[in-house]
């Protein structure tokens, strides 16, 4: 059994499926034309539409900010929404922030680079320095909530997702926070998606319109999604599932910890976290089969979530709710490089 | 009595600071009143004002492009923290890593990639890319050392490495590895330098912290990592105990991206509930190193942040500042602090700030400034705080108390 320890109240996302608070109607997308920036031939991505994050999030300003941070402010608003929860009421002290990100305010970062390389070190525009450190998107979570309790932002290859919901349950177990909003995400900038090209990391579905194929390479995605995190049986609310526990290493036995974890019984659903390195996807499955057996549902890896790469794990989680998989026990599982995994386990009502 | 499975304590601890590797060089250094900082035009011509640099890094194995500067600060500073310990009968094989840096991999980076990316990548830049991701700090560490367990980065900003070690408490808490080696890297670099000239926080000068007359920070570069336990495992494996990890926070001032709170409400709350935890009052708290960066909003509010936290004492705290020795070493900050504070308590040596001569008034501080107070210090608090209102506070306690909680 499942040690019960902390409820999933909420959930919202600005993804390539649109901003949305709950879950996600389930629909297949094709990546799209990249056209934010000059581009040898077609290139496409799992893009975030442009739109104004004031018109899904009334008073939100995020003028000068990094386009991380607006998509945090917005995910963070629509999924605390979705859990029903007024913050007046709540003691913001003990609201905690946890955000999950492999590469930070990329956006900022290069226009701080492309001010340095116009202006000189030593004459460098001011505003994106602040506004491009990692931990800026958390930080306007908190501040547009009025969030004061821990305020985090970690990066970890291949499972930042999986980490911060792991450090947010982990703040909540040791009565460091009542509340936790817990993100993940990255976006897309020039210089990243040509980073995985010059890599040899991309799909042929992105340089093409063929549709995106297993196995290949990967599609870039972008976007942010979060949870609403509190100790069960705080509110009497919907939970859309009990997160039990969770492992993650970067080198180790997985089958052996993961069965530990498990206590003997098979998980119901197993929802694979492809995180858009080549082989992975195959690796995760593979390694669902090993732990589940033919009887249990596998929820593969979306491609539109796989290619956030390292934050692919909550977007993964919220599209693996929306599909109504069975209830019972339920392991989200994440691998990277050859040993590397992440196993979290939930309970699905 | 304690329960020694929920205590976590400090067994090793390894550090590459200006004064050189190891915790001896920084503690010989430090009490020897020497200040590291030097005119950082030597180095950075395009930058006035002073930095601290780190010289003579021993080559490591497998080194290359991969790798950034506060990679390789971290690697060494892990292998100083690990010694000679045997990686299979401790439980450091399947150890986990919390490691903290604000710049990591961006020292490696030319401002060329924002101009044409794919091109500088073909120049290069590819390899040296691999290392920006700030989580790539920690599996650096991880993988120099062959440790198995989890690994994790986590940036928040200046407070980032007093965080990792209060993360990586919590996931042993949690049992999530034997062991955490925690802490934080950062090398010097054009690109902070640069940043924090264009917000006109360098100080020209060596820098004055809670000095009436101060003017800015210098910037440091450094990495310390401790490795915690918890008090049965380290029972179990007959270890030297350096450190009780009694205490430790956070909050967020949700009050503005790059100014504190100037109450210092936040600060000061998570300084309480630190002491909450480790079940102490502020009577207990007998040395506090400062975060301090000699800034004028920052020390003004930190200050704020110590009347309000102490206020109840009978006597004031005492209070210093050690990066007018060496800098603001960013995300190496937090640890290299706390390795101060475990200094103090373990050495009854309490080091003044250097440089101030005329303290901003508190009723509720006592600044330590001129020469090295020797006393008993049985707890002592870090305090950290950065960009974005993070802040962290931890307790340190002699690693000699440890025997009365098993």
């Amino acid at each position: 059994m499942t040690p019960i320890l902390a409820a999933i109240t909420g959930v919202g996302s600005v993804s390539p499926y649109g901003p949305l608070a709950g879950l996600i109607p389930p629909r297949t997308l094709e990546p799209e034309a990249i056209t934010a920036w000059p581009t040898c031939g077609l290139r496409r991505a799992f893009l975030v539409k442009p739109f104004r994050p004031a018109s899904v999030v009334p008073g939100l300003k995020t003028r000068r900010l990094d386009r991380l941070s607006a998509l945090a402010m917005v995910a963070s608003s629509l999924a605390i929404q979705d859990a029903g929860i007024d913050l007046s009421q709540e003691n913001r002290s003990r609201v905690a922030v946890v955000f999950g990100t492999g590469l930070g305010c990329a956006e900022l970062t290069e226009a701080f680079f492309n001010s340095a390389a116009a202006h000189g070190w030593s004459g460098t525009d001011p505003s994106p320095f602040p506004e491009g450190l990692a931990n800026a998107p958390a930080s306007h979570v908190a501040l547009w909530h009025e969030a004061r309790g821990p305020n985090v932002t970690v990066g970890c290859k291949g499972f930042a997702g999986e980490s911060a919901l792991i450090q947010a349950a982990s703040l909540l177990r040791h009565g460091q926070a009542d509340l936790a909003i817990v993100l993940a995400g990255d976006t897309l900038t020039r210089a990243v998606y040509e980073w995985y090209e010059a890599a040899g990391q991309l799909s042929p579905a992105c340089y093409n319109s063929e549709p995106v194929t297993d196995g290949s390479g990967f599609v870039p995605s972008e976007g942010v999604a979060a949870l609403v995190l509190e100790p069960a049986g705080r509110r009497e609310v919907r939970a859309y599932a009990h997160f039990g526990s969770g492992r993650w290493s970067a080198d180790g036995e997985a089958v052996e910890t993961i069965r530990q974890m498990l206590g003997g019984s098979v998980p119901s659903v197993t929802i694979c976290a492809g995180n858009g390195a080549p082989c992975a996807t195959n690796r995760t499955t593979a390694l669902a089969a090993e732990i589940s057996g033919t009887s249990a549902t596998i929820v593969q890896a979306e491609a539109a979530a796989a290619g956030l790469t390292d934050t692919s794990a909550l977007l993964h989680l919220i599209l693996a709710l929306s599909s109504q998989p069975p209830s019972g026990q339920a392991l989200l599982l994440g691998t990277s490089g050859e040993n590397g995994f992440a196993a979290l386990l939930l309970e699905l009502p | 009595m304690t329960d020694s499975r929920k205590t976590i304590v400090v067994t090793g601890i390894g550090v590459v600071s200006p004064y050189g590797i190891g915790v001896d060089s920084l503690q010989t250094g430090m009490l020897s009143g020497k200040c590291c900082l030097a005119p950082t035009k030597d180095l950075y011509p395009d930058f006035v004002g002073s930095t601290a640099q780190i010289s003579g890094l021993p080559p490591l194995q497998n080194d290359g492009p991969q790798f950034s500067r506060s990679d390789r600060l971290a690697m060494v500073a892990a292998r100083d923290a690990v010694g000679d310990l045997d990686f299979e009968s401790s439980g450091l094989r399947g150890s986990g890593v919390f490691m903290a840096s604000t710049v990591a991999g961006l020292s490696e980076i030319d401002p060329e990639i924002a101009e044409d990316p794919a091109a500088w990548y073909k120049r290069g830049g590819l390899a040296r890319a691999t290392s920006y991701p700030p989580a790539r700090v920690a599996d650096g560490v991880g993988e120099y050392l062959g440790l198995r367990g989890p690994r994790c980065a986590i940036s928040a900003a200046c407070a980032s490495s007093a965080m990792a070690i209060a993360l990586a408490a919590n996931m042993l808490l949690d049992g999530a590895a034997p062991m955490m080696l925690a802490g934080g890297s950062d090398a010097l670099c054009p690109f902070t330098l640069s940043g924090f000239n264009s917000l006109q926080a360098l100080d020209p000068n060596p820098c004055r912290p809670f000095d009436q007359n101060r003017k800015g920070l210098n910037l440091g570069e450094g990495a310390a990592v401790l490795v915690l336990e918890t008090l049965e495992r380290a029972g179990a494996r007959n270890a030297n105990v350096l450190a009780v990890l009694r205490g430790w926070a956070m909050t967020n001032d949700a009050f503005h991206s790059t100014a504190p709170q100037t109450q210092g409400k936040g600060l000061a709350d998570c300084m309480r509930l630190a002491m909450e935890m480790a079940e102490v009052s502020g009577d207990d708290i007998r040395y506090v190193n400062a975060h301090g960066t000699g800034t004028p909003l920052n020390d003004i509010a930190e200050t704020n942040a110590y009347n309000a936290a102490f206020r109840e004492r009978k006597r004031p705290v005492p209070v210093s500042s050690t990066k007018s020795y060496f800098g603001h070493c960013l995300g190496a900050a937090g640890a290299l602090e706390a390795i101060i504070a475990i200094i103090a308590v373990r050495c009854g040596a309490l080091l003044p700030t250097l440089r101030l001569t005329d303290p901003i008034e508190s009723p509720s501080v006592d600044w330590l400034k001129g020469k090295v107070l020797r006393q008993e210090v049985p707890l002592a608090m870090s305090v950290s705080a950065g960009f974005g209102g993070s802040n962290a506070a931890l307790i340190f306690e002699h690693g000699q108390f440890a025997s009365r909680r098993r």
